[in-house]
């Protein structure tokens, strides 16, 4: 019996990964029923100490676990060969979930209808056979990197509960690396799926912009926004993240026609990554990102690129050109853009949002149109800048966050002699690579002695999610990147 | 415009005009907060400037013409190495 009394084989296969829940249910050795329950119960056990879930949804959960029980137990062919059978999964709760309202973190949100179905994603992973058991917490409409919500109080880093998990995606984080589910989905602006991954220990991919579609979310930044799959291993990651291009419906009922308003999915037909994982890294060209990437980094941050490196064999070193206005260009068209999105409430009911956004926010809005404009520009030259780089490289290596997670509460951190604010500087690492939109592994290390993790991103060229993943693989195989569950 | 060297007075009655403007009313409380945002967003903007731009260099926004028969943006042509199944 472990310390949450999960003594059950169902408790313990849910410490497992996906890839083999899902064969114990195509097996017989377990049902989907049973992983549903071992789910639910370890949130209800857990959930108190970590805060991940805003909402469950047992009883549909229930009923979709029973579907599948029932159809494998008729022996229905179609559902046996299902990749994620029986799967408990979560969503940050700016996914649309039929009868939950869509929060995006915020108590403005509340007011707002339940949902009649759900996003495009859920859908896909409902039928690649997993079952969505609830939504998960977040910054308010995506704008921080910590999860402290004031509306829902702190999500915990499940490592340490005093520390911060990450934002804005930390309910995502957390749930996969408190063993409450084995992988989830979360969103990624500027860093809110790398800077969670990175401070609570799991994997988390960021696709290449307009990759997945986002029909059925709430969006922060249109021309920014990415959505993506944390887990526990490489295998799981890349099985979720195959389901998540693999379109669904039928020819009487076409959900993924919505996919088609959202103008930033690029429409590319799926590339399936789960059988490129066993390729290893021989013969890739990879780099360490130096310069902006080591002067904006801790120590720590600094040491887990090295021991990544290490692990490859790598000894290059590339500098990413104009890095630092693609950083500033990124957070202006953020702040901007988010705080005109929300412009008639902060009119209204500024007093509504979340105190530790809303000032900032605020600020958006009055950002001068010339500023954006320029930024605008200013990141096309970025990308193509770093084009050319990675045409000489096919990998490029460098920290996800500054440092492990701080404190929650803590308003500031001390960076080569700078103080600097948390909330908005724990993404300094992911926004200049978000900002062009390339696909990110972010890869959990835990250095010798360390008692938090930290991340490491592994970043590719567009569409090149399979190297990325491969990579990550890779670095799983040789023992230099884990996800543990939380003790 | 370069915001190079603008002052906290400046930023400050920067803000009063253009929240005037938009009719966003600032409450006392949030005042510094957002003052103090703005001049990290002034910051930023000063390394955006700093970067040359012609007037060839054009925005990452696009605009994608919606045609009637088809109200979703045209496909985007799968590059070489896919075609060619390099993705293996």
């Amino acid at each position: 019996m472990n310390t949450h009394g999960a003594s059950s084989a169902e408790a313990q296969a849910l410490l497992g990964s996906a890839f083999d829940m899902a064969q114990a249910v195509r097996s017989g050795a377990l049902r989907a029923t049973d992983l549903v329950q071992a789910s639910l119960a370890r949130v209800a056990a857990t959930d108190g100490a970590i805060n991940a879930f805003t909402d469950l949804t047992t009883e549909q959960a229930l009923a979709d676990a029973a579907r599948i029980d029932a159809a494998l137990a008729a022996g229905e062919p179609s559902v046996r060969e299902l990749p994620l059978l029986g799967v408990p999964f979560a969503v940050k709760n700016l996914f649309d979930v039929a009868g939950l309202t869509t929060l995006a973190g915020a108590k403005i949100e509340r007011e707002q209808p339940p949902k009649a179905r759900d996003a495009l994603l859920v859908q896909r992973l409902k039928a690649a056979g997993a079952v969505l058991v609830g939504a998960l917490n977040m910054d308010e409409y995506a704008y921080g990197f910590t999860t402290e919500n004031s509306h829902e109080g702190p999500c915990h880093n499940p490592h340490d509960t005093t520390r911060i998990a990450g934002g804005s995606s930390g309910g995502s984080a957390a749930a996969v690396a408190a063993g409450q589910v084995p992988v989830s989905l979360g969103s990624d602006t500027n860093g809110s799926i790398r800077v969670p991954a990175s401070l609570c220990g799991v994997f988390g991919l960021k696709p290449t912009f307009g990759r997945l579609p986002r029909s059925g979310t709430y969006p922060f930044v249109s021309s920014l926004d990415h959505l993506g799959p944390f887990a526990r291993s490489t295998r799981d990651l890349a099985l979720t993240y195959d389901a998540l291009q693999t379109p669904v419906g039928t020819a009487q009922v076409d959900p993924e026609a919505d996919a088609a308003l959202d103008p930033g999915w690029a429409r590319r037909a799926p590339e399936p990554t789960s059988a490129s994982l066993r390729l290893g890294s021989a013969g890739l060209r990879i780099a360490t990102l130096g310069g902006y990437f080591e002067q904006h980094a801790s120590a720590e941050a600094r040491t887990a690129v090295a021991h990544v490196a290490r692990a490859l064999g790598v000894q290059t070193s590339v500098e990413l050109p104009l890095v630092e206005a693609g950083r500033a260009a990124a957070f202006l068209i953020s702040n901007a853009t988010g705080g005109a999105l929300h412009l008639d409430d902060l009119r209204r009911r500024a007093q509504d949002f979340e105190p530790l956004s809303r000032d900032r926010f605020i600020a958006g809005a009055l950002l001068p149109a010339a500023w954006v404009e320029r930024a605008q520009r200013v990141r096309l030259r970025y990308a193509r800048a770093v084009a050319e780089v990675l045409m000489h490289h096919d990998v490029l290596l460098a920290p996800a966050t500054p440092c492990s997670a701080t404190a929650i509460g803590q308003e500031h951190f001390e960076l080569g002699g700078q103080r600097l604010l948390v909330r908005p500087s724990m993404g300094l690492l992911t926004q200049p690579i978000s900002c062009i939109g390339l696909p990110v592994c972010a890869v959990p290390v835990w250095l010798p002695g360390a008692a938090l993790p930290i991340g490491v991103q592994v970043i590719a060229a567009p569409w090149r999610e399979d190297l990325v993943l491969r990579v990550a693989a890779e670095l799983e195989r040789l023992g230099a990147v884990h996800a543990p569950v939380a003790a | 415009m370069s915001p190079t060297g603008l002052s906290t007075e400046a930023l400050a009655a920067y803000a009063d005009a253009s929240a005037a403007v938009l009719g966003l009313p600032i409450a006392p409380e949030h005042r510094p907060g957002v003052l103090q945002y703005l001049a990290l967003a002034a910051r930023l903007a000063e390394a955006v400037h700093a970067v040359d731009v012609s007037a060839h260099d054009e925005s990452a926004m696009v605009f994608r013409p919606v045609s009637p028969e088809h109200p979703a943006p045209e496909a985007v042509a799968a590059p070489l190495w896919h075609q060619s199944g390099a993705n293996t």
